[in-house]
């Protein structure tokens, strides 16, 4: 029954309820699993066989068994872990004042107002429907 | 005698050590009744048993077990619906 290619459920832990395809036999107790689960070691207690097989090839890659699962009209997500943002240093009020000391404030130009030549208007439907007549 | 409103049980007593290292005795509301499975009526893993007020503050993950039914069902019970309802989707196709 645990064979590479038979579609899984997942009974247990975080990924239960998905559904997964077995990648490689480690052995009688473990097989490697991927699929809408992550590619994981699993215990061959914590899966529900389906009938279903897909083909695949030995050592198939995580984007072979996404082709696969699309053909079945499974979407895989790809979720990445997030990357941290860099942290911003929070500067005290004390220090920002130095720094407001040492460096004199940029006054601010006016920011000039530049004319530009007016869109020529449109004509409103209204208009049109009475040229056309 | 402390207040007499005090005396009751209906608040637990939690004894505090202050900074001076002096305990003093604290009166706190009681805690809600621990989770329970709603099948088996077990004792539910992974779910604290706060006053409203701390759960709010919890992410949600630490509310309860990140899977299908985690937080209603124990595990065993919630296995059992996963495979009743895969079989079933299996029947019907």
């Amino acid at each position: 029954m645990m064979e590479v290619g038979r579609l899984c459920t997942k009974t247990a832990g975080r990924d239960a309820g998905k559904k997964c395809v077995i990648v490689e036999v480690l052995d009688e107790k473990f097989v490697m699993i991927d699929g809408e689960t992550r590619r994981r070691k699993c215990n061959v207690k914590h899966l529900e066989p389906s009938t279903e097989t897909i083909k695949l090839g030995k050592g198939a890659s995580h984007q072979d068994v996404v082709k696969e699962f699309k053909k079945l009209g499974i979407e895989i997500s790809e979720t990445k872990p997030r990357q941290a943002k860099p942290k911003q240093r929070r500067t005290r009020s004390a220090d920002r004042k130095k720094m407001a000391l040492k460096e004199p404030k940029k006054e601010k130009a006016a920011p000039k107002k530049e004319q530009t030549p007016k869109a020529e208007k449109k004509e409103t439907k209204l208009e049109k429907t009475l040229k056309e007549e | 005698m402390v207040q007499p409103s005090r005396r009751s049980r209906t608040l637990r007593r939690v004894h505090r050590r202050t900074p001076g290292s002096r305990t003093v005795l604290h009166f706190k509301k009681r805690k809600p009744a621990k989770a329970i499975c709603s099948q088996c009526g077990k004792v539910l893993a992974g779910v604290p048993r706060e006053r409203p007020y701390k759960m709010q503050r919890l992410p949600k993950t630490k509310k309860r077990p990140e899977r299908p039914y985690g937080g209603r069902l124990c595990s065993a019970c919630a296995r059992r619906a996963i495979i009743a309802s895969a079989r079933k989707a299996q029947k019907t196709e």
